[in-house]
């Protein structure tokens, strides 16, 4: 690793970055489509999805069994998400095939077949995806605790709604990706092993086409509720719970890294100590920060048997207000130490670190250096991190449930 | 990549595969302590057992570990299955040593009665988490059905019932029996310094008694018993299909993994083409699971309940035509270059090259370089997929289903 990054606009605006990596005969590389579950138009709660699996079923000159079938000619581990902002779709393969595997990605996303037949099975799909999130309680509490605590549309579900999926059409479908792929707004990373002249020769080859508009960002709503409560017969409550903190450009934003690793970083965190050690209320108890461009929250979870729903809400609940009373120095070393070494252990991976440096530069329009981020996370101080907290103390709790119990929330 | 090992007297092995140029190193003990070493008195022992390494020793406290590894920044666990139980943690190379010191402490635990009895809640807990995620569920429980009394079959959790009635007493006589050196492995991946692990655990480890240990192994070829079980609060039918295969041991196993992916991968697999790309089944994928002496295929299928009827139709076309004509050269040059690729990626990490280091040590007793298994993949032939279709007919499957009773 020589923590340098490789950066190249092609003409059409569509931002190339690379971190090339030592030691590895791997590659990665991701591309973010500024088509994620917010940027949908109002009605369309799920398009992301079904775009995300339709694009997939032929492309260029190969139908959807040819397409598949090179993709695994070539080995590669295919990746592909919808998020609040972005699809984004990629892969993992060995170095050697990757001009071969951009040439099919190129032909995904600049000409995918999107025939009529093809459209209603991916359409099929959304809608089973939906459904079986019921039986998934788990996955669904977070889906739903996002949707109540970002402002609209930015918490929207990604997995989609059964009443505007059923609405969708092709024709519809095919406009939003003409909109939506939307080339100077994507942003390409590469990471691993690879020759960068070569790969931006290829994409300002593949990429030949005209700069589009910018379809900017969505306006945004207010948030919804504070207490959401999803009936359902299981054995546990499942406890979802949001609160908000500083996004990641904003100078606090490695305090609310440290913080947020007290509360809940290792074992010896506060969440775990408080409410699964002391307790026993929990087997599964964390927290974590989740960030947006636009909003930022910590984001917890908890599931745990009927009975103990309450009791488990109100512990967590008092580790976040208590957290502003103090903390201890070694407390704040143990955060710093895993927030470094997390950091370091990740950037071993071609995989991780093509999403965080798009992911990066989407944030923040600059990708951040390994060195740059350890120096900050040592900057931080009990002093520093307790004096962010007591500046911006946590607001509203936004909590969500699904089980056969609910809670009060004060 | 250089191997290095060593077997202190009283038979604990350690091993380690060195790698200068990792950025981190993984260390993790393998110890052949899993559901299937269970008696029915104690069903789930050895999993509340790995909970209770973690509340530490006679002279640590659970909140004393829990802070030894986080001031390390370790990323670490361990894990229960039918077969072992394994701890890992993954570090910044100078703090390797550390954590290995910390993980030998706690191979000698206090297993004190009050930690005992608030962990019994937290694995309850954990029971009943799993009981809400019935894609998990319908696997454990057609493990269950399809081994039928073979120790196999065992639950690794247990029961809620089953937890309730074990006692510490029969957790430390357990603990005795299947904690012994003779029964674990010290394994070490990626850069870290030998002889300084290796003389480390000789000083601490080597008082550790050994025991006479054992365990049946029995190839066991199923019930093929068929079972539904209603739960009214699910939306979707949970299908889960195993049948018997190779074992860990067999040679037979990389032909074995490259049939799971040609029948079953997430893409572009026959279950893919049939039930996924068709949009008859959300999810349909199957997989060869290796265990000691024998060995298993297990199909996990998600679907409405008003296809059902439709997608089994399909799988059982889908083995027939296995059964009658074989697999295709082509399916299999593609999967094993998925297969090659995904090995590759993943022997990437000191992570990702511990657990292989392990479970070759646990169930071979030897050495594998990654280049070996990559050389035993590309060995594999048409024939030698089409043998073992022949011989195992995973078309006679155990079957079990979870879905809302309305549904049936």
């Amino acid at each position: 690793m020589t923590d340098k990054i490789d950066k190249y606009v092609l003409k059409n605006g569509m931002v190339l970055l690379g971190e090339p990596m030592e030691a590895v005969e791997s590659v990665a590389f991701d591309f973010m489509l500024p088509a994620g579950a917010a940027m949908m138009p109002d009605g369309c709660c799920g398009a992301g999805s079904v775009i995300a699996e339709w694009i997939f079923r032929g492309a260029g000159d190969r139908n959807s069994r040819r397409l598949s079938d090179e993709l695994d000619g070539l080995g590669l581990a295919r990746s592909r998400s919808v998020g609040s902002s972005h699809i984004t779709v990629g892969a993992a393969l060995e170095a050697g095939n990757l001009a071969h595997a951009l040439d099919l990605y190129a032909d995904i996303i600049l000409k995918p077949t999107l025939d009529n037949d093809q459209f209603e099975l991916s359409r099929q799909l959304a809608v089973d995806g939906v459904l079986s999130l019921d039986d998934d309680p788990r996955q669904k509490v977070m889906f739903k605790l996002r949707e109540q605590f970002y402002p609209d549309p930015l918490g929207r579900s990604p997995v989609g709604e059964i009443a505007e999926l059923k609405a969708l059409t092709a024709e519809k479908t095919r406009q939003i990706i003409k909109d939506n792929f939307d080339l100077s707004q994507t942003i390409f990373s590469v990471a691993g092993k690879y020759d960068f002249d070569a790969v931006c020769r290829q994409m300002e080859k593949l990429f030949d086409t005209e700069r589009q508009q910018n379809t900017g960002r969505p306006k945004l709503g207010p948030r919804a509720g504070k207490y959401t409560h999803l009936d359902n017969d299981g054995a546990q409550v499942h406890i979802g719970l949001m609160t908000e903190t500083v996004k990641q450009a904003d100078e606090n934003y490695y305090n609310a890294r440290v913080a947020v690793s007290v509360l809940s970083g290792g074992m010896s965190a506060r969440l775990f100590t408080k409410v699964r050690e002391e307790r026993g209320l929990c087997y599964a108890i964390g927290a974590i920060y989740h960030c947006l461009k636009e909003a930022a929250g910590i984001m917890c979870y908890a599931g745990t048997t009927p009975d103990k729903a309450q009791e488990t809400l109100d512990v967590i609940i008092r580790q976040f207000n208590d957290l502003a009373d103090g903390i201890s120095e070694e407390e704040i070393q143990r955060a710093k130490v895993g927030l470094e070494s997390s950091l370091i252990l990740s950037s071993e991976s071609s995989g991780s670190r093509a999403g965080s440096i798009a992911g990066d530069y989407y944030m923040l329009g600059r990708v951040r250096s390994l060195d740059e981020i350890k120096e900050k996370i040592e900057q931080t101080s009990v002093d520093s991190v307790l004096s962010f907290l007591r500046n911006s103390k946590f607001g509203d709790f936004t909590v969500v449930t699904i089980g056969p119990k609910q809670v009060t929330v004060t | 990549m250089e191997f290095k090992e060593e077997k202190l007297d009283n038979g604990l092995s350690i091993i380690g595969e060195m790698n200068k140029s990792a950025k981190s190193a993984a260390v993790g003990f393998f110890i052949k302590a899993g559901a299937r070493d269970e008696i029915r008195q104690i069903n789930g022992v050895s999993h509340f057992l790995e909970h209770m390494l973690f509340k530490g020793t006679d002279k640590l406290s659970a909140l004393e570990v829990n802070e030894a590894f986080d001031r390390t920044g370790a990323q670490f666990n361990a894990g229960t299955s039918e077969e072992y139980t394994v701890y890992y943690a993954a570090v910044l190379p100078e703090y390797l040593l550390d954590v290995t010191q910390l993980w030998i402490e706690l191979m000698r635990p206090a297993l004190r009665d009050d930690d005992f009895d608030i962990e019994k809640n937290v694995i309850k807990e954990e029971i009943a988490m799993y009981k809400d995620m019935p894609s998990f569920d319908v696997v454990d429980q057609c493990r269950s059905l399809h081994f039928d009394g073979h120790p196999c079959g065992n639950s690794v959790l247990g029961s809620n019932e089953s937890i309730d009635s074990l006692t510490s007493g029969q957790m430390r006589n357990y603990f005795t029996s299947r904690y012994a050196p003779n029964n674990m492995a010290l394994a070490c991946a990626g850069n870290f310094d030998w002889e300084q692990i290796c003389s480390s655990a000789a000083k601490l480890c080597g008082k550790w008694q050994s025991q006479v240990v054992e365990r049946k192994l029995e190839h066991y070829n199923g019930s093929k018993k068929k079972k539904r079980i209603d739960k009214s609060n699910l939306s979707r039918e949970h299908i889960c299909l195993m049948s018997s295969a190779v074992s860990a041991q067999d040679p037979g196993r990389f032909a074995a993994s490259l049939l799971g992916i040609i029948v079953g991968d997430n893409v572009g697999s026959r279950f893919f083409w049939e039930l996924v790309d068709k949009a008859l089944a959300e999810a349909a994928s199957m997989q060869f699971g290796p265990m000691d002496g024998t060995g298993a295929f297990y199909s996990y299928i998600r679907c409405s309940a008003e296809n059902v009827a439709l997608v089994l139709d399909t799988v059982n076309g889908i083995f027939r035509s296995l059964s009658q004509d074989g697999i295709t050269e082509d399916e299999l040059r593609k999967a094993k270059n998925k297969v090659l690729s995904s090995l590759v990626i993943k022997n990437e990490l000191p992570m990702g090259r511990l657990g292989d280091l392990g479970s070759n040590w646990l169930y071979l007793g030897q050495y594998r370089t990654v280049e070996d298994d990559v050389k035993a993949i590309k060995a594999v032939g048409v024939d030698d997929v089409n043998t073992l279709i022949e011989q195992f007919n995973p078309g006679d499957f155990t079957q079990l289903s979870i879905g809302a009773a309305e549904n049936n």
